[in-house]
């Protein structure tokens, strides 16, 4: 039987208040886990009696007397004893699952839900699984997944089931995240230090998102204390000179609780290419804060603010002029990222429960770039966006196995730049309705549709249905359809660019009639090349996509779960000229032209071998085309060039798709504790095939082998202890091989990184 | 411009050609020398980037198709080459097509090919990338020939010519030997087939 989420918000938010923190009376047990570690916050549970909460050491007192007690904690085998049993033992040890299948999601449905409940492709990463990467920025972490990959351009951008950054939406605890520069969210803005654990939705979410949430929905959610004291100090550093001090504290009473986090991460950068000007990676600085405060208002009422701040600022120098007379150029660049997003909850009963949500976000970038020699301004960018949203979400159990949700929002966005005119604002509202649904033992559904109505671009509706069959205890079967769609950002609306250096210029839709007209009137006009009564009318991208798999439970021990997804996208936004000016330049605007189809197959298995040694291996297969390019080539318009300028047709088989995806990438990770010392290690060898790099014969499509990038293996090692007294060290590296991938800008080459955490208020002994 | 040689493209290419025909068109056709043009250096205005103006203007390399040879502005040229862009010579009728297919294959004007010369507004080989003859590849910031583009010419004599231009940077490179901050560019490579005799066979 699958569990639907508010009954367990149910449990949890009516369990808090109750919790037996009293002195313990004799007779008191301890819950642990297999490494002799107590688990807080496992449950006690006798016949019909409430259940009893461990408290932070372990422990828990004696429940009153009864036939059967079950002890659960969650990512654990869930114990039942007898009576006499429970007597008999002072301590109960819990072996932890499996696999991820019981880790809870929220991205997915917007209400909590354990993975083996989810009808859609869903990996949680743990605390676990992000500490043994080593990693300190997001992309790090991100990387090592299978079917992940992280592209440079514009900054460390993800790409999820073969689509690019600019398709996939990412979450800070459920809220968006703004902030684009040319599409890309870069992830290196998110520190690592304080997440809790990742939740990766693969396939559209536009039914439960809207924009944005074609590829995929990637939720970070940070570290919630629960009223805890805490006050942990962590150092960590890596090679080029690395830094990344972190504080988090925490607090609390029995309603309400406060953290605090504060991390600094700054890097001297590297450069692969020594000989030009400029490195690869500029130095950089950046520095986050955040505050998390949850508290109970009054009975029923739960009130949570969280704020966060990020400034980046880096620097660099840069050559211009040619090789005649090179003239060097300084940069500065910073950004900066505000969100304050308080949200309030009523659950006036059982059945019910409202979710009041407001999110505000700044987010600004400013580029300064000036002459070495004479200090002058090469070129000065700036550009500010803000973004709010005030959202109402209501939870609705109708029965049992059916749990309705509605959500009603309103959105408000500005942008100002250097490269638009004047202030520009966007409005949309939007509404949800999700439905959740166990009809049998064996079968739930999860039915959802969204409606965005948006001042720019028009409606659009976006259904989703997911089903899961379980065919037994140990077999999942799942099957999802959806739309996905992407509405056009500032850039594709507003932008009015004028490249001086070379003389074209690009407007965005709603401006290119106006500027059309405006360069006419200055009489640099040579051809109008489209009927200018067609521009502006930019739809939204959009996109179906069908995603199924299973999951399959072999034994205690092993795990496989297999999806194998297809997204059909239509709408594509492209440029493309509008005008020829007089100067043999072109001006451009932006059109809805291509078709895009991906699809592949993501394989991920684990095994347990010994308790202290577990292996996994992930394999993603993916196949990209462009739909237009696969007519031209059928219809013998699309010709290429050997080394020799001979010319020929191309052909399918020369096709090679997108550029920049791996057909096949996958990796194998081995994760052991060493029993004497008790060091964890944990050796991950991150594979990622050959990808299509750059054109080089001039058709512009990935048609030649010249034309990959080779694939390379990235052997990536992380050691770590906790100590008894609490404090954790680990140390490691990334790409020990140091192979050099020139393709890849975002590959530094081998990384060595060493790191400490203390616990100053929990230490123990 | 280095050099301007005649090369006869062998029979072995032309036989290669025929052998691939079927036997419906046993009738012999009479193979035409591919004249090829190396390192034609045609510079661009000097622009400055940061203001995006001209601040030195450099002249057209004016071309003969007739002659094989460059020629003064007041003489019958043809075609006048300058950075990527090419134009035809409207004063003397010359007119050009820009058609899709392999420069063997195209045999004679397709009947498709829709011939116009440079007006005030518009250039019969349109500018820009993707539109006439080149790509530019903003990933490599390098312009490359478009593979499979043929331009039809129709001389200053009223002759058809066809015409492939194979590199932008001199010493015609293999596209991926170019270095974009390197490699001369503005350097045209090119091959063409006069039709002497006014004929649309090519």
């Amino acid at each position: 039987m699958f569990r639907i989420n508010l009954i367990k918000i149910t449990a949890i938010f009516l369990l808090i208040p109750q919790l037996v923190f009293g002195a313990f009376q004799e007779g008191e047990k301890i819950i642990l886990d297999e490494k002799g570690n107590p688990i807080p916050f496992a449950l006690v549970k006798v016949d019909g009696q409430k259940p009893l909460s461990v408290d932070e050491n372990g422990q828990v007192d004696s429940p009153s007397k009864g036939y059967r007690v079950v002890v659960f904690a969650l990512g654990y085998e869930t114990q039942q004893l007898t009576w006499e049993e429970w007597l008999a033992s002072e301590k109960i040890i819990l072996q932890e699952k499996t696999g991820n299948l019981q880790e809870v999601v929220v991205a997915a449905t917007r209400t909590e839900r354990s993975v083996e409940d989810l009808p859609m492709p869903v990996t949680v990463l743990n605390t676990e699984k992000i500490q043994e990467t080593g990693g300190m920025r997001l992309s790090e972490i991100l990387r090592e997944q299978t079917g992940l990959q992280i592209a440079s351009d514009h900054g460390a951008g993800l790409q999820m089931q073969g689509l690019d950054s600019d398709y996939i939406l990412i979450l800070l605890d459920g809220e968006p995240l703004i902030g684009r520069t040319a599409g890309t969210f870069d992830l290196d803005r998110i520190s690592v230090s304080n997440i809790e654990r990742i939740e990766i939705l693969r396939g559209p979410s536009s039914a439960l998102y809207g924009s944005e949430a074609m590829a995929g929905v990637v939720n970070i959610i940070t570290k919630n204390n629960s009223g805890q004291r805490k006050a942990d100090i962590a150092l960590r550093h890596r090679s080029f000179n690395s830094w990344n001090p972190s504080l988090e504290l925490g607090t609390g009473g029995e309603k309400w609780d406060a953290n605090v986090f504060l991390d600094h991460f700054q890097t001297e950068g590297f450069d692969l290419t020594p000989e030009t000007i400029g490195q690869t990676q500029n130095p950089y600085k950046a520095t986050t804060a955040q505050v998390k405060i949850n508290g109970e208002l009054a009975p029923k009422w739960d009130l949570s603010l969280f704020a966060r701040g990020y400034s980046e600022t880096s620097d660099g120098l840069m050559q211009t002029g040619g090789a005649a007379n090179p003239e060097l150029l300084e940069m500065d660049n910073a950004r900066r990222d505000i969100n304050l997003n308080p949200t309030l909850r009523f659950k006036p009963n059982e059945k019910w429960l409202f979710t009041l949500r407001g999110m505000s976000s700044w987010f600004g970038t400013n580029s300064n770039t000036r002459f070495q020699s004479n200090g002058e301004v090469f070129d000065l960018q700036d550009f500010q966006q803000f973004y709010h949203r005030t959202e109402l979400q209501t939870d609705y159990q109708i029965k049992p196995n059916q749990l309705l949700t509605l959500g009603l929002g309103q959105l408000i966005e500005t942008v100002e730049a250097t490269r638009y005119d004047d202030l520009n604002r966007f409005d949309a509202g939007y509404f949800f309705l999700q439905h959740q649904w166990d009809p049998g033992q064996r079968v739930n559904v999860v039915s959802g549709l969204r409606a965005d109505f948006h001042s720019q671009y028009g409606n659009r509706l976006s259904p989703k249905v997911s089903g899961q069959y379980k065919i037994s205890e140990k077999l999942s079967w799942q099957a999802s359809v959806g739309a996905g769609f992407k509405a056009p950002d500032f850039r594709q609306l507003l932008l009015n660019f004028n490249n001086a250096a070379s003389g074209y210029y690009v407007f965005g839709a709603t401006l290119a009639q106006e500027g059309i007209a405006r360069l006419q009137e200055q009489g640099l006009v040579a051809q109008i090349l489209f009927d200018p009564s067609t521009l502006g009318d930019l739809q939204a991208e959009t996109s179906w996509a069908f995603n199924t798999g299973f999951r399959w439970k072999a034994s205690e021990r092993a795990n496989l779960q297999v999806n194998a997804f297809r997204n059909a996208i239509d709408n594509l936004i492209e440029t493309a000229p509008i005008a020829q000016l007089n100067t043999g330049q072109n001006a451009f605007s932006y059109f809805n032209v291509r078709s895009v189809i991906t699809q592949g197959v993501e394989i991920d298995a684990s095994y347990q071998v010994l308790e202290n040694l577990s292996l996994s291996a992930g394999y993603a297969f993916l196949d990209t085309r462009d739909l237009d390019v696969v007519d031209r080539i059928n219809n013998g318009e699309i010709f290429k060039r050997n080394s020799q300028n001979q010319t020929r047709r191309v052909t399918l088989a020369d096709y090679g798709g997108l550029f920049n995806r791996s057909r096949h990438s996958g990796n194998f990770k081995i994760n052991y504790r060493e029993l004497k010392t008790g060091i964890d290690w944990a050796l991950r060898a991150i594979y990622r095939g050959k990808f299509g790099f750059a054109d080089r014969n001039g058709n512009l499509i990935l048609d030649d082998e010249s034309e990959y990038a080779d694939g390379w293996v990235s052997v990536n090692l992380t050691a770590s202890k906790t100590l008894s007294n609490g404090i954790f060290l680990e140390a490691g590296g990334t790409n020990l091989l140091n192979t050099a991938t020139p393709a890849q800008p975002n590959n530094p080459g081998r990384v060595l990184f060493l790191g400490i955490k203390i616990p100053v208020l929990n230490l123990k002994n | 411009m280095k050099t301007i040689q005649k090369l006869l493209f062998t029979a072995a290419i032309s036989g290669f050609l025929f052998s691939c025909d079927s036997n419906d068109d046993p009738l012999p056709i009479v193979p035409l020398e591919a004249t090829l043009v190396e390192d034609l250096a045609a510079p661009n205005d000097v622009i400055d980037r940061t203001t995006g103006e001209v601040t030195e203007e450099r002249p057209f390399q004016f071309f003969s198709l007739e002659q094989n040879a460059l020629v003064s502005e007041n003489e019958d040229w043809d075609l006048a080459f300058k950075g990527t862009t090419i134009r035809v010579n409207s004063s003397k009728n010359v007119s050009a097509a820009v058609v899709n297919g392999i420069f063997e294959e195209i045999t004679e004007v397709p009947a498709n090919a829709t011939f116009a010369t440079d007006t005030e507004n518009s250039f019969a080989i349109p500018t820009g990338s993707g539109n006439g003859w080149y790509n530019y590849n903003p990933a490599t910031f390098t312009v490359t020939p478009i593979p499979g583009r043929v331009i039809l010419v129709q001389t200053t004599a009223g002759n058809y010519s066809k015409i492939e231009i194979l590199s932008y940077y001199k010493g015609n490179p293999p596209a991926d030997q170019i270095n974009p901050m390197t490699t001369p560019s503005a350097h045209y490579t090119f091959r063409f087939v006069l039709r002497p005799d006014g004929t649309t066979n090519l």
